[in-house]
């Protein structure tokens, strides 16, 4: 328990200012919402001129951009991108910090296991994550009754809110992954920028060519919020896709971790 | 009971050297010397034995256990102490050596406060403000505030200067008459000389001679230089106990056993410009050990 605890004192900083930002973000997005919508039929006509890829690209649906539910599922993809750089961050730090810092040697010198230390670390990164969820979910949800135009299924915003978890808990376990694989991280922010944007950009290209395979490969794509809006339910194959890739990554992690050389730096 | 046992160790990373067959036991209550130059493998000794990396082959008992199966068990009574200390560095020395503290299930408080006391260590500053000097004492008393039964040291006099090193010797011999075992790895031999009953040299992975300290200090070499205003004879210096005689022009120098007076008293007779007399480094022991083995 007391590495569980100094790991969250450690990441304190880096969680409320990640909260902070997507709270922000939320809030700045959904503001602008009224505007849109008095305008929304020549918003509508707007939209209507431009290339049906682009929109497709930026995640734009017309029919339902001007609902409150369907712009904010607009706004989540954006906020699904910024909440996943803030797990792979998480997930990569975790235990190449330890290397990275030289802090390997104070920890493993002590009375506890590797499964012990791994654990800890993970169990904080996860604590943080739903400590930023449980504050995003709230300051999304008030801030959609604030700026709402009508009436909408409050049970199909919160499935769609809590796809950012899920999302995160999967950017987490890669970041975790790789930072087991890669033996040495000088910096963290490159690797887990680069993964995001990678998967981000090829769930916009999935998206633009409409082939369904593509979703398979990308996060981002696997809670899709027009299938939650319609359905109000999950699309079952995604989310055990996104369960297995989650257990597969931390299992072979502890695995690695376990018998790895720590060398001196 | 041995505290440490060494069987036929052996690391290799890759094709690098890393140990070999190493074999040796350290005793209860004895404060046991590891020598050797950098790359000798000392760390990989020390770092197998803690756990931190795996053997490639053979193994090493720490309490008659096996150190890396019982490996968490072992180590709530070992103390290490890293030869480069790195912190957490937004921590407060204070925390750091809390959180160090909470990993054993004892109260450490009054210990803590002792040893800062002794080593002269500010607990309210931030590990980043100290300077290396003070980052090693952290170290000092992290590695010993859980009162461990077994000490491991790796190089731990590097960044302090000699009146701490003094007190850390003090307070190393301090533990070992409570009964501590200490296992001290140096490149610097005087002070295993100080400090050890036992001393293993260690070179290029392998064992090259376990030795009492006493039985080192009877082959006690000094090397000489000396310059001299004119030229000397190289016959003038070959007496009993003179090794490796360079004379070049008018500086000489050689490694010498014997009695000193004796050779004091040769010197005193010639015209000197500059005299150095010194310990003879690790590398030049070493030689001896070569040579005696031939």
């Amino acid at each position: 328990m007391n590495m569980v605890l100094h790991e969250l004192k450690a990441y304190r900083k880096s969680t409320i200012l990640w909260t902070c930002a997507l709270v922000a973000m939320v809030v700045l997005l959904l503001s602008m919402f009224p505007t849109f919508a008095r305008d929304a039929d020549q918003f509508k006509s707007l939209l209507q001129t431009m290339p049906e890829a682009v929109l497709k690209a930026v995640g734009v649906q017309i029919e339902t951009i001007t609902s409150i539910l369907g712009f904010y599922a607009y706004v989540f993809m954006y906020i699904s991108l910024c909440g996943a750089i803030q797990a792979m961050n998480l997930g990569t730090s975790i235990l190449s910090k330890e290397l990275r810092e030289k802090t390997a040697d104070f920890l493993l010198t002590k009375p506890v296991t590797r499964t012990q230390i791994v654990t800890s670390k993970l169990l904080a990164a996860l604590i943080s994550l739903l400590i930023t969820n449980v504050i995003y979910l709230a300051a999304s949800t008030i801030m959609v009754l604030a700026v709402k135009n009508g009436d909408f299924e409050i049970s199909k915003l919160m499935m769609i809110s809590v796809t950012l978890f899920f999302i995160q808990l999967i950017f987490m376990a890669l970041g975790f992954f790789v930072s087991v694989l890669v033996l040495k991280i000088k910096s963290v922010l490159p690797i887990s920028l680069g993964t995001v944007f990678a998967f981000f950009i090829i769930g916009m290209l999935g998206a633009t060519t409409g082939d369904g395979a593509i979703r398979y490969f990308t996060p981002f794509k696997y809670f899709d919020p027009a299938y939650i809006m319609q359905h109000a339910s999950y699309e079952g194959p995604f989310l055990w896709l996104g369960l297995g890739i989650v257990m597969a990554a931390i299992v072979i992690s502890y695995v690695v971790y376990r018998k790895r050389d720590i060398h001196a730096v | 009971m041995h505290v440490i046992e060494v069987n036929n160790l052996t690391k290799t990373y890759g094709s690098a050297r890393g140990i070999t067959n190493l074999s040796f036991q350290v005793e209860q209550g004895e404060i046991f010397g590891f020598i050797g130059p950098n790359g000798a493998g000392k760390s990989t000794t020390i770092r197998t034995l803690l756990g931190l990396i795996y053997p490639t082959s053979g193994n090493a008992k720490i309490f008659g256990k096996d150190c890396i199966q019982y490996g968490p068990e072992i180590k709530k009574e070992i103390g290490y102490l890293p030869s480069e200390v790195f912190y957490y560095d937004n921590m407060k020395v204070k925390d750091l050596l809390q959180y160090s503290a909470s990993f054993y299930k004892k109260d450490c408080r009054k210990r803590i406060a002792e040893l800062a006391g002794i080593m002269d260590l500010d607990l309210n500053k931030k590990i980043d403000d100290l300077s290396l000097g003070n980052k090693k004492k952290v170290g000092i008393v992290q590695g010993l505030l859980h009162e461990p039964k077994l000490i491991i040291l790796d190089e731990p006099t590097s960044g302090l200067d000699p009146l701490m090193q003094q007190r850390f010797f003090d307070l190393l011999e301090a533990e070992n008459k409570r009964g501590a075992t200490i296992l001290f790895s140096s490149h610097i031999l005087s002070e295993v000389q100080r400090l050890c009953d036992r001393v293993a040299i260690i070179k290029e992975g392998k064992l090259i001679q376990l030795e009492k300290i006493s039985t080192l200090q009877e082959n006690n070499y000094k090397r000489f230089k000396l310059e001299t205003k004119a030229p000397v004879s190289p016959d003038y210096f070959q007496l009993n106990g003179v090794n490796e005689l360079k004379v070049e022009g008018t500086t000489v120098s050689f490694l010498y056993r014997g009695n000193v007076n004796a050779m004091m008293s040769k010197i005193a007779a010639i015209d000197l410009a500059n005299i150095l007399v010194e310990e003879p480094d690790l590398e030049e022991i070493f030689m001896h050990y070569y040579e005696k083995e031939d």
